[in-house]
């Protein structure tokens, strides 16, 4: 069975319908979607109602919380002080835009998708906040596809694609209770797999290509697959909107830059 | 007889780097006038926090600075692109002329009006008529939170907000320190020099800082806002403060 993945729309209805014309070429069985579908693009509720109607299971992103619940921050949630002014003129103008039931949709979005021993999330299993980076800390990283009950994590939120291969995870655990002498246990975890699916919006790997990933379930086959599109148009929109007009040259670099994601040892207090 | 010194050439082509080497000696008094940019001025700034020794001249002072030089001195005039090389001003001090160009320019207004040519940097200068505009500000008392000015900087230079030939820049950041940044289109990255001057630790710095953008069609007001977005707040710099 071949599946889909994507993640991190961002309101960006060109790149969605580029995404989805190459993943039709590819002939994917199914297609999951880890979250992110508002937030920064010019067009919330249009890729809200596409990902509906096409009845795409959906995992809740942290723009898609904070649409919901209102801003929370954390400290990881910006890296830098002009990011954050801008993040939050993004917020307050998708806050507006969005219709009350792409709302309500969006607030029904569950944190995890599974299917079978493959886990679908936004960050990570802890948040949808949290970043999964590829230089994330090996214990650490293991403990989140673990934590999951996964062999392999789909995760998006970093806007950057990658695979991550977590193989001879042995844990060694030593317990000491009261009046007790110390026992020490060994795991030995199977080959984890921890795959990010990258941006289709707003991508972050220096050009303003789209990226999702194919997976195989029975070669486990990963393929990264970046997909040119007409930004020029969503840059147009962007600024035809009244959001801030360098969010769309960013957008034509791809520069995405509004949330932090270079510090792989912060852990996410939200 | 004090000695006149201009200097001219296209923007970057290294005209300070230039008259730098000569600033260093202490033995005689020097004068550095950068005329054009009124009080906001990089070079002025930059000169004299590097050579402390040397009196740098603004605008306003220099009529009476020129009325009572030593005999010893020598005054460095940087004569920017966007001045008139005919100035009646320069001729009625008999300078001596020098321009800095780039080394593949061959023929130029610049040419024509030096004594001597140096070889400077590999920059492009610009065509006839379609001379850059220069923007600048003071940012005195404006203190950068580092990884918004790095992002700022890298939009400004990369053409977010109209194409940019040159950034000149003092900015003063929350460990007390302030650096000058040199950007200069077509040569490789930018350069970062930390200003040899005491951390300042309390409150907002008084002493200069500012930039000074060069290029075409530049979004001045969007810059603005920028600069002014990226800086910390009184709490968030106390905050700095206390940590250092």
């Amino acid at each position: 069975m071949k599946l889909a993945v994507i993640s991190c729309i961002h309101g960006n209805y060109e790149a969605l319908n580029a995404v989805l014309s190459d993943i039709d070429t590819h002939r994917a069985d199914q297609i999951y979607c880890l979250g992110d579908l508002a937030g920064y693009g010019p067009h919330p509720n249009a890729v809200v109602e596409l990902v509906r109607s096409l009845d795409i299971p959906t995992c809740q992103g942290c723009w898609d919380e904070d649409i919901v619940e209102g801003l929370n921050a954390c400290e990881c949630s910006y890296p830098s002080q002009l990011a954050e002014k801008r993040g939050h003129l993004a917020h307050e103008w998708t806050n507006r835009a969005i219709h009350p039931e792409v709302r309500k949709y969006l607030a029904t979005l569950p944190m995890t998708l599974r299917q079978d021993n493959l886990c679908f999330v936004h960050g990570s299993p802890n948040s949808q906040h949290e970043y999964l980076l590829p230089s994330m800390d090996g214990f650490a990283a293991l403990e989140r596809v673990l934590s999951a009950e996964a062999d392999v994590l789909f995760c998006g939120h970093t806007h950057v694609p990658y695979l991550r291969e977590l193989d001879n995870g042995t844990l060694s655990v030593k317990v000491q209770q009261p009046g007790q002498g110390e026992t020490q246990h060994q795991f030995t975890a199977p080959l984890k797999r921890i795959v990010n699916a990258g941006s289709v919006g707003e991508p972050r790997h220096g050009r303003p290509n789209a990226t999702y990933v194919l997976y195989d379930t029975d070669s486990a086959q990963v393929t990264l697959r970046e997909v040119p599109y007409d930004y020029a148009k969503t840059c147009a929109a962007i600024i035809e909107q009244g959001l801030p007009p360098i969010f769309a040259w960013r957008l034509a670099r791809g520069m995405e830059f509004a949330e932090r994601a270079d510090d792989p040892g912060h852990v996410c207090e939200r | 007889m004090p000695h006149f010194i201009a200097i001219s050439g296209p923007s970057g082509s290294g005209k300070t780097t230039w008259i730098s080497q000569f600033l260093k000696d202490q033995s005689t008094p020097q004068f550095y006038v950068c005329p054009g940019l009124g009080e906001i001025s990089m070079d002025l700034a930059r000169i004299g926090y590097r050579f402390p020794w040397v009196q740098v001249v603004a605008e306003a002072q220099l009529r009476a600075v020129l009325a009572d030089l030593p005999d010893q001195a020598t005054v460095y005039f940087e004569w920017g692109f966007h001045l008139d090389l005919g100035s009646p001003f320069l001729a009625g001090l008999g300078c001596e002329r020098v321009a800095v160009l780039p080394p593949d320019l061959t023929e130029s207004d610049w040419h024509t009006w030096a004594d001597r040519v140096v070889a400077g940097n590999a920059v492009a200068a610009p065509a006839n008529g379609h001379l850059p505009e220069v923007w600048c500000t003071p940012l005195t008392g404006q203190v950068f939170d580092p990884p918004s000015l790095e992002v700022l900087l890298l939009e400004v230079t990369g053409g977010a907000y109209g194409q940019v030939c040159r950034l000149k820049g003092i900015f003063e950041l929350p460990n007390g320190r302030a650096f000058y940044v040199d950007f200069v289109e077509g040569l490789p990255g930018m350069e970062y020099t930390e200003l040899n001057l005491p951390p300042w630790l309390a409150g907002r710095p008084s002493r200069f800082s500012g930039i000074e953008v060069t290029g075409w069609g530049l979004e001045q007001q969007a810059i603005a806002q920028t600069l002014l977005d990226s800086g910390l707040s009184d709490a968030a710099l106390s905050q700095y403060h206390q940590h250092f």
